[in-house]
């Protein structure tokens, strides 16, 4: 399942790029459902992977976290990670 | 076991000095004193740059570490140490002219001489220069040289960098080397330095509060870091009572555990915790109740503080008692915390005051206790100090009044037999590259290349664990067969530890001024990052650690390992050590000549499986002895067989295996010493070395010892694996069928 998000943000881009920031081996961003857990299950990410994802959003994308608590309900899954930063990057 | 290793129940240990250098002051009376007013040693970080968190608040010592007397030579976390050293020595007024080769040093550190090593690389990425200078102190293990050699300590020596629970694993492993008669005295803490490594490494993990620690506070957002060095006089009763020193405190319990469960994070309930403090409580011989006073690790991070919570309420039930964590008072200082935390808790039963855990306003329902917060006077019998650190490497040790009768467990050597070993290595003869930022150039060096059984390994653990784990990890596993029922210890040594991981962390943070951090390295750059690793992969949850004292290493872990059995807290222990190749030691050895056409560089890992018994059906050899200390320099032949004579008879030795044959100041010195053992024994002794097979590196007397296993196995009876380190060190251990 690979649908399409309607945002600016492409997802088929930021897997590839938490897939390059995580050194994930043997994973093609096509394997990566947009609803699919990051952690835990699925892709079977952790705490220190979280981290890698927080220098990964303020390379690409300019995002700074200070507190990871913040980004959590972020990391829940592509979705939720594009969403994220459509929010952080809209005007204000 | 051969001389000098009968157990005595007449040797608790007990705590006849201490000194100390950190944030809120120079010495104990400064410390106390700051700690009566509830005074903060944070400040704003002064000691180096940081472009990116110059504001934040960290507990660095101030002092010009010069004026107040530390030596020129060394890294700044030695000369911090040599400080507390000096004044630990000074308050107990012993002779150590008298004791030196029955008195060690066991020092915690896990940052070294990274501070001063990372002005060399920020010269060479910035301005493309070299002065290697400031590497010469990189190691470890070199405090111990500085140290031991100006004060005369030839007794057992070595650093452990186990994180942040190093010097109260130091502390712990003193006791047992009294215990079990290898050493009458024992200075024992731990040093360590800020640097720029651990600053971005807790940055980059987003565990550190800029304004400051706030330990068990329901708002707390962090850690705070800082430096120091704390060391302790540990002696065996009957010296301090002969020589009539005045005893500060007992040393009753220790215990150490790992959680075996992630790199960073604690175990979510604190098992691993709540399991090392009752082991302490079970060597005291106390029950929970006993306890007047815990000092917590507390560092003041979200998950530490509650997973230290949920330890305590287990291990106390309802009754928890007077709790306090003194981080806000002088930082995490890693390695030197438990060190420190131990001198203020032996202040406490001295003083009879509870030191307040500054910082705390807010009781946080998760917690669900509140600590100290006013300093109070209380009557103490027995207080607590917790030290965890990453790879949920946990230590925990019990300090009592001095007239409190000793309870200790003792602990009784038994035989120890080798059922296994996994050997990753030796590696084949290649022309390594020295790559960027380093001048360019090749050395012949013997390596490892593609681990053979790294297909074995997890996708997780393929992506995430740096080379050198991965070749620990697999030498663990061929080792034997990990069994979940049995308690299982671990000491992997390392002399240098993850330089690769270490390097690529490093150089990051320096080129990019602080942007763009590797978490994900940060963790995996620590000494015990393999031992841990190990300990998850095998579910190893007694004792792990990481001892380091350069060509040392592998004897020093093997002695760790052993003790665990002795003590009865490990039914198995798993000894080894590992060191990888890195384009550091290559450059800067090949620039001060140590690589030539018969001395190349080296890698690999070996761990053995040890069991205690006799007669043991799977045994392919026995440990009977294994000793390690410091030779007096200058160096000299005879009272180096001396040495040897007294912990075994000469005649019953076969083979010396020694590490001979690699860097060429050590050639002379074993030459000298297998002519004059040849003449002792009166008969031509057969020498063999092994470095010639496997190259010159620090975890290499590892490979002796699988070389030792082979020759049992050709009928040879009696090995002396001998090995001496360039920094001064010393190590015998005798091997038989």
């Amino acid at each position: 399942m690979d649908r399409t998000l309607d945002m600016s943000v492409s997802t088929n881009e930021l897997k590839a790029k938490i897939i390059e920031s995580l050194r994930l081996q043997d994973v093609t961003p096509e394997q990566i459902e947009d609803d699919a857990p990051l952690f835990g299950t699925g892709l079977g990410l952790d705490s220190i992977d979280a981290l890698e994802l927080v220098v990964m959003l303020e390379k690409h994308y300019g995002i700074v976290i200070k507190d990871i608590e913040e980004g959590r309900p972020a990391f829940r899954s592509v979705r939720t990670l594009a969403e994220f930063i459509e929010a952080k990057q809209a005007p204000k | 076991m051969a001389g000098g290793m009968a157990a005595d129940d007449a040797r608790y240990p007990v705590i006849t000095g201490m000194g100390i250098v950190a944030a809120p002051g120079f010495g104990m009376e400064a410390v106390w004193g700051a700690m009566q007013k509830g005074e903060s040693g944070l400040r704003p970080l002064s000691l180096f740059e940081s472009p990116r968190y110059g504001q934040v608040l960290a507990g660095e010592v101030r002092r010009d570490l010069t004026e107040l007397g530390a030596p020129l030579r060394g890294s700044r976390s030695d000369r911090l140490g040599w400080l507390a050293a000096k004044q630990a020595i000074d308050s107990s007024k012993i002779d150590l002219r008298v004791c030196g080769d029955r008195t060690g040093l066991l020092l915690g550190t896990s940052v070294g001489g990274s501070f001063d090593s990372e002005r060399f690389l920020t010269t060479l990425i910035k301005q493309r220069k070299m002065r290697v200078r400031p590497t010469r102190f990189h190691e470890c293990a070199s405090a111990i040289e500085i140290i031991a050699d100006d004060f005369g300590l030839y007794g057992p020596s070595m650093a452990i960098a186990t994180a942040c629970s190093s010097s109260a694993l130091a502390i712990a492993t003193a006791a047992d080397l009294i215990m079990t008669g290898e050493a009458d005295v024992m200075l024992a803490g731990g040093a360590d330095s800020l640097s720029r490594m651990t600053w971005g490494g807790f940055h980059s993990l987003l565990l550190v509060d800029s304004a400051g620690c706030r330990p068990f506070d329901a708002n707390r957002a962090g850690m705070s870091l800082g430096e120091g060095a704390a060391i302790l006089v540990i002696e065996a009763e009957e010296i301090a009572r002969k020589r009539g020193a005045s005893i500060l405190a007992r040393l009753t319990g220790w215990g150490a555990s790992c959680d075996a469960y992630h790199a960073t994070a604690p175990h979510p309930q604190g098992a691993g915790a709540a399991a090392a403090m009752q082991s302490a409580l079970r060597r005291a011989g106390l029950e929970p109740k006993a306890i007047d006073y815990v000092n917590a690790h507390g560092t003041g991070t979200r998950d530490n503080d509650v997973a230290e919570a949920s330890a305590l309420k287990s291990t106390f039930g309802e009754r928890v008692p007077p709790v306090s964590s003194t981080k806000r008072f002088f930082g995490h200082s890693l390695a030197a915390s438990g060190a420190i935390e131990a001198v203020v808790c032996i202040e406490a039963l001295r003083c009879g005051q509870l030191p307040p855990n500054i910082g705390f306003t807010t009781t946080d329902p998760a917690i669900g206790f509140e600590p100290v917060k006013k300093m109070k006077h209380a009557s103490l019998s027995h207080v607590m100090s917790n030290s965890f650190g990453f790879g949920g490497n946990n230590a925990v040790l019990i300090f009592s009044q001095p007239e409190s009768p000793a309870s200790t467990r003792p602990v009784r050597p038994t035989p120890v037999a080798v059922t296994g070993i996994g050997v990753i290595g030796p590696g084949t003869v290649t022309n390594r590259e020295i790559e960027p930022p380093l001048p360019p150039g090749t050395v012949l060096a013997h390596s490892c290349g593609n681990l053979a059984g790294a297909e074995s390994l997890s996708p997780n653990q393929r992506r995430r664990l740096n080379r050198m784990v991965q070749m620990a990890l697999l030498a663990a596993r061929g080792s034997h067969a990990a069994n979940p029922a049995q308690r299982v210890a671990i000491a992997m040594g390392t002399g240098m530890g993850c330089l690769e991981e270490g390097a690529a962390f490093i150089e990051n943070l320096i080129s990019k001024d602080e942007r763009e951090p590797m978490p994900a390295r940060f963790p995996g750059s620590v000494h015990n990052a393999p031992a841990a690793q190990i300990a998850i992969d095998q579910q190893a949850r007694g004792l792990n650690s990481a001892p380091t004292m350069g060509e040392l290493s592998f004897e020093c872990a093997l002695w760790q390992a052993i003790s665990q059995l002795w003590s009865g807290e490990a039914d198995c222990a798993l000894a080894g050590a590992v060191d990888e190749l890195n384009k550091y030691p290559l450059s800067i050895g090949k620039r001060w000549g140590l690589w030539t056409e018969k001395t190349r560089p080296g890698e690999g890992a070996i761990a053995a499986n040890l069991v205690p018994g006799e007669n043991v059906k799977e045994s392919l050899a026995k440990v009977t002895a294994v000793h390690f200390g410091r030779y007096p320099r200058p160096f000299d032949p005879t009272r180096e067989v001396d040495w040897i004579a007294s912990k075994v008879a000469l005649e019953t030795i076969d083979v010396v295996l020694s590490g001979a044959g690699g860097l060429s100041d050590l050639e002379p010195m074993y030459q000298s010493v297998i002519s004059e053992f040849s003449k002792r024994a009166g008969k031509p002794l057969e020498h063999q070395t092994y470095k010639g097979l496997c190259g010159e590196f620090h975890a290499a007397s590892a490979f002796g010892f699988s070389r030792a296993l082979d020759l049992l196995r050709q009928g040879k009876r009696g090995i002396l694996l001998y090995t001496l380190s360039v920094r001064g060190g010393r190590a015998a251990c005798i091997i038989r069928m």
